[in-house]
């Protein structure tokens, strides 16, 4: 998906505070329309808070906020309909059919329906579309809980949309939902030009969907770009092994390929020969440990200044 | 058509299917019917039971008072209730993430509580007109009128104030307990089921400020024959102040519940409904 000029989410300067703790201490971030972002961190990072403050749940203590050109805050009802939230469903609804609940929520966007954008997606449709087709008469207490988080989905998407938040959305899905959930997140982009920003802690559901990675550590953004520049930022190096008389050896290089064809122009016995990239759990890894190492500089700094008096 | 009207509609049918999808749970449907069924029995009981001065019996007498309780009870306890339910399991918070979708919540969960207030009223007056001699006798076609415009203020006046205690406590739990409390002080002061006259002088004047104190009275007013307002303070039906004071309290509840509501709606976030679950898994 090649993302437009268009800005959906501006963010500067967030800040969230409880009591004496800044759980978000600055936060800047732009997502431009038709992008997919992957919002990672660590648990308490303030994932959560950014996106309750982007959904309008949630007031910020500070910092300029814009979705969609609003102030979620004080948005009005069309900012509303515009917005999509996957919400984690609990137990509430249960006595409720999965067709008529996806029927229910999908009402209250008739009035926004316009030529060309048609709402809400009809439900028969969009059952089909997250595999639940075959539970619609189902009550909603009866179903998995994958199940359930598809029709969470579904709820949130009935709308149609501009822009969708999903806050962990594939918790406790099984392989096969998850690679199914991606093929939905993937048609939702390309086919519908929605824009969307979810939080996971699966690194490789990240690397998949994701257009641009953004790492928020300790209430602040840490890296942004895409996999492969969040790779080239942390060390921009493939790691190759090989063996070679009897002895195993280990190379990190910037250019993986030119270094390989080297390799075995040089030597004739090279076996076991291993060429990897760096992965997104590396680069992740790494950043987090930077920003962390960051915090224990900061921390540390006025002490030292203390003690040099 | 517009947005507003739209979800006024869609919560409409949200309250018909909550009712009807509480019609086909077997735990809600004996709840019913076993609470209407204690109410038949002690009147069916008490059908010879002439009171004295009155000329009626005292199954005559309570059923007002039931009906009235009944109609408070559903409007505001069992209201209540499934307001900080739903506000706990998140339920609030998907409507709050659809446009108009708090309209749609409180127009749902005042059209239900409408229609479980209908069914108990049948489901209190079918067996009643079978089991208890003469029920309707005094009535006349004026008395239904009036019966059915008190039960209506009464219900206005008891939905604003369950949707306000359901705001106002963060658990069910609250509410259950806190609320069991205030209803057994308000069926004293309020004599729906004994005659006011016969409370402590400070009882009456609490039970007076009661909007179930007055829908008792209007009701006995429209069912009761005139022999029977003996028993009542200053023997009047005092029919202008019944529905003077029920709309008193209809319209001031119609006009705080909104803003108290949307307090409430404002705080909601999906962190707060997963810090409630995990708090509700403990106990458990």
């Amino acid at each position: 998906m090649v993302a437009g000029t268009e800005t959906v989410i501006e963010v500067s300067g967030l800040r969230m505070r409880y009591g004496a703790k800044d759980v978000l201490a600055g936060v800047d971030l732009q997502v431009r329309r038709g992008e997919v972002v992957v919002l990672l961190g660590p648990n308490g990072a303030g994932k959560t808070t950014t996106i309750e403050v982007l959904e309008g749940f949630r007031l910020p203590s500070g910092g300029r906020v814009r979705v969609l050109g609003q102030d979620p805050a004080v948005a009005d009802e069309g900012w509303r309909a515009d917005v999509g939230v996957v919400l984690q469903s609990w137990r509430d609804h249960g006595r409720w059919t999965v067709g008529e609940l996806v029927e229910q929520y999908g009402a209250y966007y008739r009035p926004y329906s316009e030529t060309g954008r048609e709402r809400p997606h009809p439900v028969g449709e969009l059952l089909e579309r997250v595999g639940l087709a075959p539970q619609a008469d189902q009550q909603v207490k009866k179903l998995s809980g994958g199940q359930r988080r598809r029709l969470d989905v579904a709820i949130g998407i009935v709308g149609r949309p501009r822009l969708l938040f999903l806050d962990e959305p594939t918790a406790g899905f099984d392989p096969v939902a998850r690679r199914d959930f991606h093929d939905l997140i993937h048609r939702l982009s390309d086919l519908e030009d929605t824009t969307i920003l979810l939080t996971t802690h699966d690194l490789a559901e990240a690397e998949r969907l994701a257009d641009r990675i953004l790492i928020l550590d300790d209430g602040r953004i840490v890296a942004d770009g895409s996999a492969e520049q969040l790779a080239r930022q942390v060390a921009g190096r493939t790691e190759v092994r090989w063996t070679s008389g009897g002895q195993r050896h280990v190379h990190a290089t910037e250019d993986g390929t030119a270094f390989t064809r080297e390799l075995l122009a040089r030597h004739d016995d090279v076996h076991d020969l291993e060429v990897r990239r760096t992965t997104l759990e590396d680069t992740y890894l790494t950043m987090v440990a930077r920003s962390d190492a960051r915090r224990r500089e900061e921390q540390a700094a006025p002490q030292r200044v203390e003690a040099a008096r | 058509m517009n947005a507003t009207t739209n979800a006024v509609r869609v919560g409409a049918r949200r309250g018909w299917i909550e009712m009807r999808n509480s019609l086909r749970a077997p735990d809600d449907l004996a709840y019913y019917v076993i609470g209407a069924a204690v109410f038949v029995v002690v009147m069916w009981l008490n059908r010879d039971n002439e009171i004295e001065g009155t000329g009626i019996t005292a199954a005559l007498l309570i059923f007002p008072g039931v009906l009235a309780f009944s109609t408070m009870f559903s409007a505001s306890y069992g209201l209540a209730t499934q307001v900080a339910t739903e506000r706990e399991d998140g339920t609030l918070l998907r409507a709050k993430s659809v446009p108009h979708g708090m309209r749609g919540y409180v127009v749902g969960q005042t059209t239900r509580v409408t229609l479980e207030v209908a069914f108990n009223v049948l489901l209190l007056s079918i067996p009643a007109s079978l089991l208890v001699p003469g029920l309707w006798d005094s009535a006349g076609p004026q008395g239904i009128a009036l019966m059915l415009a008190v039960l209506l203020l009464g219900l206005v006046a008891c939905v604003p104030i369950g949707f306000v205690v359901g705001a106002v406590f963060r658990s069910p739990r609250a509410v259950g307990g806190w609320g069991m409390l205030v209803i057994a002080g308000l069926v004293y002061v309020s004599g729906v089921f004994f005659p006011i006259s016969q409370i402590p002088g400070w009882a009456q004047v609490v039970g007076q400020l009661t909007p179930m104190y007055w829908m008792g009275l209007g009701l006995r007013g429209a069912l009761l024959p005139d022999s029977a307002v003996a028993i009542e303070l200053g023997q009047s039906w005092r029919t202008l102040e019944v529905l003077g004071v029920l709309g008193l309290w209809a319209v001031v509840g119609v006009a705080l519940a909104p803003v108290l509501l949307r307090r409430m709606a404002r705080r909601e976030s999906g962190s707060v409904v997963q810090a409630g679950r995990e708090k509700q898994l403990q106990r458990v």
